[in-house]
């Protein structure tokens, strides 16, 4: 195997406003290979599928370990043999009979942030819902607190913003100190919630007992990552969703019109929008993958939004096709780490769609914007999303 | 045909029983399981096509007798 000379630079990928050309780049520049940095991308779904079956070889542990996370990230950043427990205790309080318990709950908190802008006829998406949601949700979930939502969505945006770059560089000082306050508010609520049992998915990690019980660094590391894995992915969905939607009258006229297209809808976009497109490992074996030979130790990025849009799979691959929307998809991961949240994420996504569309079924972008995502980043969102849609009437908020 | 599950590349997408309920379910744990002895007549087969189609991990096959 010869050496690669890297030209592929992250900062020339053309991302910001387009993903399709932006993930045109990376596959173009083959199914797997080195950037200028040194990091290694596995792009088409073979080598997507190898590095998901291949978790000894590809550790998430190792690539999560350059956060310097003060707890343990449970269990994204676990291997096994200790991963195997936490998700077989995790997996069933995420599961989609727990998720059906909760829509209800769910959908009546989306239909009021909603209704709080359907009177007014515009809206920031992003701002007034999809930053909202996610967190309320979530705090929904581990039973704490709704009015703590917004400085919850502080403490976590801070603290993704701060990490997100792809940098070495030491955390700033407003990144630890939302970090040391939200560990502060997530330890005060274990320390309650130990003595006063609930029936939440925080309760039930504390109620574990015996050989089954979580140390309280393990319950503030998996509190710790799912803020950092279950918000702003949720956020980000949200805002490219209605962003496309709001682009494509034509798709939305149909869901409007015949609500069962909405799941479909939402499994196309997710497809071809991806708020965590690549998942990084750490090699711990030289290991060849598509015909090229990477080495121990390295960084490797498995690149789940261009397996998504792998011509070899799926037919005009860069194309919304609600007929198509069965054509399996990376978005949530693959593996042993696919995404813990991902059911419970499908449904918060369904619920706003059909939310929105029940008070505001016409909308489009305010004119003159253009929604962008910055990059090169780990993560992609839009910052914003203004919308303009005719006042629905009698709305009470 | 009898339709299978590879729980070894199974990771729980949950796709299977979304995309096919009338031959898979989910467990408690929202991982897919084939209903009964995966024994299906031919008039399942476009289900069952659905499934392998919308399975990430390429985890269900369709084995004719």
């Amino acid at each position: 195997m010869t050496l690669t000379d890297p030209t592929f630079r992250l900062e020339d990928v053309p991302m910001a406003a387009d993903r399709t050309a932006g993930w045109r780049a990376f596959i173009d520049h083959g199914d797997v290979f080195q950037a200028t940095d040194g990091t290694w991308f596995l792009t088409s779904t073979e080598a997507v599928q190898f590095g998901h079956r291949h978790p000894e070889i590809f550790s998430s542990a190792g690539a999560f370990a350059a956060l310097s996370s003060p707890v343990p990230l449970i269990p994204i950043g676990i291997d096994r043999p200790d991963h195997i427990r936490y998700r077989r205790v995790l997996d069933p309080m995420l599961a989609p009979r727990v998720v059906n318990g909760m829509e209800d709950g769910l959908r009546e908190q989306v239909r009021e942030l909603v209704a709080r802008f359907a009177g007014t006829g515009r809206c920031d998406a992003v701002a007034d819902l999809a930053r909202l949601y996610p967190t309320q949700v979530f705090l929904t979930l581990f039973g704490l607190p709704l009015e703590d939502r917004d400085r919850f969505i502080h403490w976590s945006e801070t603290i993704i913003e701060g990490t997100a770059a792809r940098s070495t560089a030491e955390p700033g000082p407003e990144v630890i100190e939302a970090g040391a306050e939200l560990f502060g508010y997530l330890q005060g609520h274990i320390e309650t919630k130990r003595s006063q049992p609930s029936d939440d998915m925080l309760g039930r990690v504390l109620a574990l007992a015996g050989d089954e019980s979580w140390t309280d660094d393990e319950v503030l590391g998996l509190c710790f990552m799912l803020t950092l894995a279950g918000l702003d992915t949720v956020t980000a969905s949200i805002g490219f969703i209605l962003m496309h939607l709001a682009r494509n009258p034509d798709v939305r006229r149909a869901l409007v019109a015949d609500p069962a297209l909405v799941g479909p809808a939402i499994e196309e976009l997710l497809r071809l929008e991806l708020p965590a497109p690549m998942t990084p490992r750490l090699t711990t074996e030289d290991v060849e993958v598509c015909g090229q030979l990477i080495p121990a130790g390295s960084t490797v990025m498995i690149c789940l939004a261009t397996a998504n849009r792998d011509g070899d799979v799926f037919d005009h691959p860069d194309d919304i096709d609600l007929g198509q929307s069965d054509r399996g998809h990376f978005t949530f991961g693959g593996g042993i780490h696919r995404c813990l949240g991902s059911h419970l994420a499908r449904r918060e996504l369904r619920l706003v769609v059909e939310e929105f569309h029940r008070l505001i079924p016409d909308y489009e972008i305010e004119a003159g914007f253009e929604p962008t995502v910055v990059w090169p980043s780990g993560t992609l969102h839009l910052t914003s999303l203004p919308l303009v849609f005719p006042s629905a009437r009698g709305i009470q908020s | 045909m009898k339709v299978v599950i590879d729980t070894k590349r199974c990771s729980g997408h949950g796709r299977c029983y979304m995309h096919a309920p009338e031959l898979f379910v989910d467990d408690e744990a929202g991982f897919g399981q084939v209903i009964g002895d995966g024994e299906f007549g031919e008039e399942q087969l476009e289900a069952a096509n659905r499934a392998v189609r919308g399975c990430p991990e390429r985890a269900i096959s369709i084995e004719n007798e």
